[in-house]
């Protein structure tokens, strides 16, 4: 069985930084992936790279076996590939409602003559059905009072289930979030963990860019260690803990899930 | 006086037509386009030199045909289309903010420079004149009912943007749009093709003003360099802003309040013979202040954007969903689920 996401070479380079070289790891069907490194280690220009947003100089991105790697962004949405960013990108002054709901793309309906005509009996049934699923998944993130509130009123932790509540609406095939737990507090973590782990369980597979080592601990299943634009290694966390390369270049003295809870 | 009145009604029209077309590429899209008087004037051009006839000597334009008034709107609507295309392609492809505002910008000044000085177009600074009453002799109007004529065709034509429009902005196509306003990043990653999606926003924008552009032409009967400066732009502006950005109804209203309203108000100030500049330099003035209280005070309008309000009292799934919507209105407006 070929992986879901297939990174293989990936390089680039801004001005005489090499942001990303030679990165290659690979991301299984149904499983979370971790994708941890010190600062600077080229996570998030590799997010970049395999979203579409920054196009790389060499190296190849396969995504379900098709290549994508120089393919604009919403192509590779398109295809099943949704990526968040490090901070909340809600749309702000439309409402929590209205952001779930333009979370599914919906080619047909969103070209000029479809609008001006109105929308079909069946595409109107399916966008109950929709409305219906927003609401849900809102109850079940605990924004279903704030469905019409604007979504830039929310507080930085209600953004972050926002852009959980979008992903799942969308329901891509693999979703790669960035640093999802950043300011985010414990009890809200917890929240977010079982919405990760509900990922999975809804059919998307996840690629998770984070520092929040306990977390990463908890939910991955496979980590792949960056370190100056490179992968270091790949494994499940605990066998990684032991690893020299990787102690040095990141984790250093291990904390552990249930520390950060004391 | 009731002449007067229906002159200053379907000035007013007309600036709600360009006005719900600027609305469309600013209040949706979120483009600042500076070059949108353009396509009015180039609506404005065409429906001139595609009614008045060959051009005699000393005047010189391009075409001088004499076709049917409503055709001509059509091909001069068309026409600010293509340019939009054109300058939207280019203008769109990957700037943003200030940036695209200053090639549209500068893009405008090329055409306002190249139809001033390059005669055979458009008979440069003199421009065009000659479209008296039009389709008046067609439908046996004399000159003292064809205004009321005029005034009703366009408030017709208005109506008909009005309801385009209308159900544009309450359709998936509306919402998307305002997404690319909101967060350009976050529309593409949930797969919108901003590139495509902005350039239709503004051809479509464009072609509204190409529109009102054509209906100025019957209105003036004439057009020239000097009825496009920018300032004209400023005033769409003015009128979307206090109306209500990306609001239908309140940029109608805008257009009331900040183009007939200001604009006739300062009509009446008392003469002042040895400065005849004054009132026109004060109303200007007055749109700039009342253009500054309303970006302090109430910077979403008079009428704002309407959002979906999703009124399901129960909060979850099954109950009918009761929405007093402008923008998803209709699509959520079950009553049977």
């Amino acid at each position: 069985m070929t992986a879901l996401l297939e990174v293989q070479g990936l390089h680039k380079h801004f001005g005489g930084v090499q942001a990303v070289n030679a990165c290659s790891f690979t991301a299984e069907e149904g499983q979370i992936t971790g994708l941890i490194g010190p600062n600077g280690a080229g996570k998030s220009t590799a997010i970049d790279l395999i979203s579409g947003f920054k196009v790389p100089d060499t190296g190849r991105v396969r995504f379900e076996g098709k290549e994508v790697q120089g393919k604009p962004p919403h192509v590779i949405s398109r295809m099943g590939l949704i990526r968040t960013f490090q901070s909340p990108r809600e749309w702000p002054g439309l409402t929590v409602l209205e952001n779930m709901i333009l979370a599914c793309f919906e080619p047909r309906r969103e070209r000029f003559w479809r609008s001006l005509r109105g929308p079909s009996r069946a595409e109107q049934e399916r966008a109950d059905d929709r409305l219906l699923r927003a609401r849900a998944i809102l109850d079940e993130f605990g924004l279903l009072h704030l469905r019409n509130e604007r979504a830039g009123n929310l507080s930085g932790g209600q953004k972050r289930l926002l852009e959980f509540g979008r992903i799942r609406m969308a329901a891509p095939r693999l979703v790669i979030l960035d640093e999802p737990m950043g300011g985010v507090n414990p009890v809200l973590g917890e929240r977010m963990a079982t919405a990760v782990l509900a990922f999975v369980t809804t059919g998307t597979s996840v690629v998770i860019v984070e520092h929040n080592l306990p977390f990463i601990e908890r939910v991955t299943d496979q980590v792949v260690v960056m370190a100056e634009g490179q992968v270091i290694a790949e494994g499940p966390f605990n066998q990684l803990r032991g690893n020299p390369a990787v102690v040095d270049a990141y984790l250093g003295e291990m904390p552990t899930y249930d520390d950060a809870d004391a | 006086m009731i002449d007067y009145l229906v002159s200053v009604l379907t000035e007013g029209t007309i600036f709600a037509i360009m006005a719900l077309g600027l609305n469309i590429i600013w209040g949706w899209s979120g483009d600042f386009d500076l070059a949108f008087y353009g396509y009015v004037a180039l609506g404005a051009y065409m429906t001139l030199v595609l009614t008045i006839g060959p051009a005699t000597s000393p005047t010189q334009y391009i075409l001088g045909l004499t076709l049917p008034f409503p055709i001509a709107v059509a091909i001069a609507v068309i026409s600010a289309m293509l340019l939009a295309l054109v300058v939207g392609a280019i203008a769109l492809r990957h700037l943003r903010g200030i940036y695209f505002s200053i090639v549209t910008l500068g893009a405008v000044y090329v055409l306002y420079v190249f139809a001033g000085q390059f005669v055979p177009l458009f008979n440069g600074y003199n421009g065009l004149s000659g479209l008296f009453d039009p389709m008046g002799d067609v439908l046996g109007l004399d000159f003292t009912s064809y205004p009321f004529f005029y005034l009703g065709l366009c408030v017709v034509v208005l109506v008909v943007v009005l309801v385009m429009v209308t159900r544009l902005s309450s359709s998936r196509f509306g919402l998307a749009l305002r997404s690319l306003r909101e967060d350009e990043r976050a529309a593409a990653a949930f797969g919108r093709n901003i590139y495509a999606m902005k350039l239709k926003a503004y051809v479509i924008g464009a072609g509204i003003g190409g529109l009102g552009g054509a209906l100025f032409a019957g209105y003036l009967s004439a057009f020239n360099p000097s009825a496009w400066s920018p300032v004209e732009t400023i005033v769409l502006y003015a009128a979307i802003l206090v109306g209500g950005r990306g609001s239908n109804r309140g940029v109608i209203l805008g257009v009331a309040v900040m183009v007939m309203g200001l604009q006739e108000a300062t009509r009446y100030l008392p003469e002042i013979s040895s400065q005849p500049s004054y009132a026109p330099a004060f109303r200007l003035i007055l749109t700039g202040i009342v253009l500054v209280l309303f970006i302090r005070f109430r910077p979403q309008g008079l009428l704002p954007e309407r959002r979906m309000r999703d009124k399901d009292a129960a909060g979850k799934g099954g109950a009918a969903v009761a929405v007093e919507s402008a923008i998803t209105g209709p699509t959520l407006d079950t009553g049977a689920a």
